[in-house]
């Protein structure tokens, strides 16, 4: 219930700014409260906060931009990952701003955001829609080239029962993936229908959500979690 | 105020709400307002008594008496015609084992009656097929004659659709308009359509198309290939009577095994998948999409799962499924075993298996004995040659074996006649042993003429029969997922 008030106190002071995209750090907070585990993020508005956030959440961590008017980060050049020392941290937060400048000159930047690094793990994407005739619906993929070019994915019906989870991991193509392949350990399939359960409750529970996508979600080997890299949501037209 | 009040009682969610809500909305004299907030419980009673339904879909089905109402002579055109109606009420009298009224408005019928006088109280169900202003002059008149459903066969719109939904507020169902084909029930030769000769023969299969060009497909498709049918409906517009009813009467209905579903453009999605879902925890239920679904196909597709129904792709693999689920049990694994009197055929259908996601079974040691030591020719393998010498007394015992051995989910039975010892007649032999055991079995007749052979040998049996092995893996492939269906809902 609290998890719902904070939600719906977050969702509403977007809507009363007349925004429908949340930002990255945002949609985190939002699904972070809904109990979905994700990367710790502070938005710092100038290198000396990103420095001491940063050694709040302990090195190494990752920069990104923070603007309401750049979606597509990577291609503002607005990511750097790894970052180790205060050093780092200051030349990229000031590299990371110019970029985003460069990209988009009127571009409203708030910052940047400072968040925790993790290790490498298999990615996959979760996201959800509103469909006109079904309501929610929660997608499921392999990261990368498995949903853009092979369109490999899985839909449900939101809200989702453990067992339709389940069969939406195993029901791609790429579940050999996920499951462990040349010698690969299988990866915490547990958590990842955990995941894809509270994504499906939150997208069946509030209406004002028209879509979510996390997308990279890193599922580590079995009993190590799944963690949503990246996150954004986007609201309903009024 | 009132006006919620009034809302609640009415319990079930039914677009017949909508209408009985406008109605009250309208009818509702000031003059009662005052009485309501003394007496609220009562108040609600006589507010839905307009809408009490004096028919209910098994109206349309089981009715005693049938007056088909049209004109004989006149402007009528498309389904309103004077052909369309004369051919209906000679339809009706054939076969239908009811009364059959034909209630001729424009006096030319020889037999039939002029008006509603004769029919009161008598008809239960009444196919209208009144060009649309004779509709609206005589709809009023029908409805007083007491009839308690009304299939609408042409496509009925302004004043005409008016007196329709006014009907419906009467308390009498409706079916359609534009339920083209209406209804048909083949335990009581109820069929209130024009076509000649598009009566299926008596089976377990039920069928609610929404469209009609799918439906009369369906039908077609049906009769040609002697799949045994137990009820039809054409929705057609759907104003009153639509798929959610359909389904739960259909799902109670002792003579329905299987329920197959046409859709159109769905947009109340989620209502039809708690419909389905209901039906399919009861008996299977095949949905076959007929509109245009691009992207958003794949969430047709989770729709159908989560509903526990089975998605075909076509009219063919439709009745190929519905044909096994009526009259197979749901397989309990994903292996198949064949037996074939013809290898080539049964290297087809080993291949057909795989493509349906299901796998050639191992069979056990001691089934394998036991077929060896009385056939030593017959190469006991998967799939099980038998040999081009085969006749019904190797099948009958390889079956058998086959059937009890613990390590076969399912049984596909390839056979060619032609330069085989096999005769129609043997097949029966199969069917007989088939009937013996919990588990399903398929069969394949490769060929043309070789299959209609078998095809009709094997009409009255429980043994459906494919003139290919992909059609024959497809239904075993039907027959696993309504077995994972069962698991499901924990029967």
């Amino acid at each position: 219930m609290a998890a719902k008030k904070e939600i719906i106190g977050l969702l509403s002071s977007i809507k009363s700014q007349n925004r429908r995209e949340l930002l990255e750090f945002e949609a985190k907070r939002v699904i972070s409260a809904w109990g979905i585990k994700t990367t710790r993020v502070e938005l710092a508005k100038d290198a000396n906060e990103a420095v001491k956030v940063a050694r709040e959440i302990k090195y190494p961590v990752v920069l990104k931009i923070a603007s309401p008017d750049i979606i597509h980060k990577s291609d503002a050049h607005g990511i750097k990952v790894g970052l180790s020392s205060e050093v780092e941290v200051k030349h990229a937060f000031d590299e990371i701003v110019a970029n985003a400048r460069t990209y988009k000159p009127d571009a409203n930047i708030l910052g940047v955001t400072v968040q925790e690094y993790l290790p490498p793990a298999r990615e996959v994407i979760v996201g959800t829609l509103r469909d006109p005739s079904f309501g929610p619906t929660v997608m499921f993929g392999l990261g990368g080239i498995w949903v853009e070019v092979l369109k490999d994915v899985s839909f449900r019906l939101a809200p989702l029962t453990a067992d339709d989870a389940r069969e939406m991991i195993q029901e791609i193509k790429g579940y050999p993936v996920l499951a462990g392949m040349r010698g690969a350990p299988p990866v915490d399939f547990d958590a990842l229908v955990d995941l894809l359960l509270k994504v499906g409750q939150l997208a069946a529970e509030f209406p004002e959500i028209e879509e979510m996508d996390l997308n990279p979600v890193f599922v580590f080997n079995e009993g190590k979690g799944a963690v949503a890299v990246d996150a954004r949501i986007g609201l309903r037209k009024e | 105020m009132l006006r919620f009040f009034r809302k609640k009682p009415a319990t079930k969610p039914r677009k017949r709400k909508a209408a009985a809500k406008k109605k009250a909305a309208v009818r509702k004299p000031k003059a009662k307002m005052p009485k309501i907030k003394k007496q609220k419980k009562r108040k609600a009673a006589p507010a839905r008594k307009p809408v009490v339904k004096v028919g209910t879909v098994g109206t349309l089905f089981e009715p005693r008496a049938v007056a088909v109402v049209g004109a004989s002579v006149g402007k009528g055109t498309g389904f309103a015609s004077p052909e369309f109606f004369r051919a209906t009420v000679e339809n009706m009298q054939r076969s239908f084992r009811g009364r059959t009224y034909a209630v001729d408005l424009s006096g030319r019928l020889e037999g039939a009656f002029k008006d509603f006088k004769k029919v009161r109280g008598k008809a239960e169900l009444a196919v209208l097929m009144l060009p649309p202003e004779a509709a609206v002059k005589n709809m009023k008149k029908l409805v007083d004659a007491q009839v308690k459903a009304i299939v609408a066969v042409p496509r009925y719109d302004g004043g005409a659709r008016e007196e329709l939904s006014a009907s419906v507020r009467r308390g009498v169902r409706v079916l359609g308009p534009n339920a083209v084909m209406g209804v048909l029930n083949t335990r009581n030769g109820l069929r209130t359509n024009f076509e000649s000769g598009l009566m299926p023969r008596p089976g377990g299969i039920a069928v609610v198309s929404r469209s009609n060009s799918v439906g009369a497909s369906v039908l077609d498709w049906a009769c040609f290939n002697g799949i045994g049918v137990s009820k039809f409906a054409f929705v057609g517009e759907g104003m009153d009577v639509s798929e959610p009813e359909l389904l739960d009467y259909l799902s109670r209905d002792n003579n329905t095994r299987v329920i197959c579903v046409g859709v159109g453009a769905l947009r109340e999605g989620r209502k039809f998948v708690e419909a389905v879902r209901k039906a399919a925890e009861k008996k299977p239920v095949l949905v076959l999409k007929g509109s245009i679904a691009g992207e958003q196909d794949k969430i047709y597709d989770a729709a159908i799962r989560q509903a526990l129904a089975i998605r075909v792709q076509d009219v063919e693999e439709l009745l190929g499924a519905a044909d096994a689920l009526a009259k197979q049990p749901p397989m309990g694994g994903d292996r198949v075993l064949i037996i074939s009197n013809a290898r080539g055929a049964a290297v087809l259908a080993a291949d057909a298996v795989y493509r349906e996601g299901l796998v050639l079974a191992k069979l056990s040691e001691k089934a394998a004995k036991v077929i060896a030591q009385k056939f030593p020719a017959i190469n006991v393998a998967n799939p099980i040659e038998l040999g081009a010498a085969a006749g019904a007394k190797h099948y009958e015992h390889v079956l058998k074996q086959v059937l009890a051995d613990p390590d076969v989910d399912g049984v596909m039975v390839v056979s060619a006649l032609k330069s085989r010892f096999l005769e129609p007649e043997d097949v029966h032999a199969v069917a007989e042993v088939v009937k013996k055991f919990k588990k399903p079995v398929v069969g394949v007749v490769m060929g043309g003429e070789d299959y209609m052979l078998v095809r009709d040998s094997l009409q009255d049996t429980t043994l459906p029969a494919y003139d290919l092995p992909d059609k024959a893996a497809r239904a075993l492939k039907a027959l696993r997922r309504y077995g994972q269906i069962r698991e499901k809902v924990g029967a």
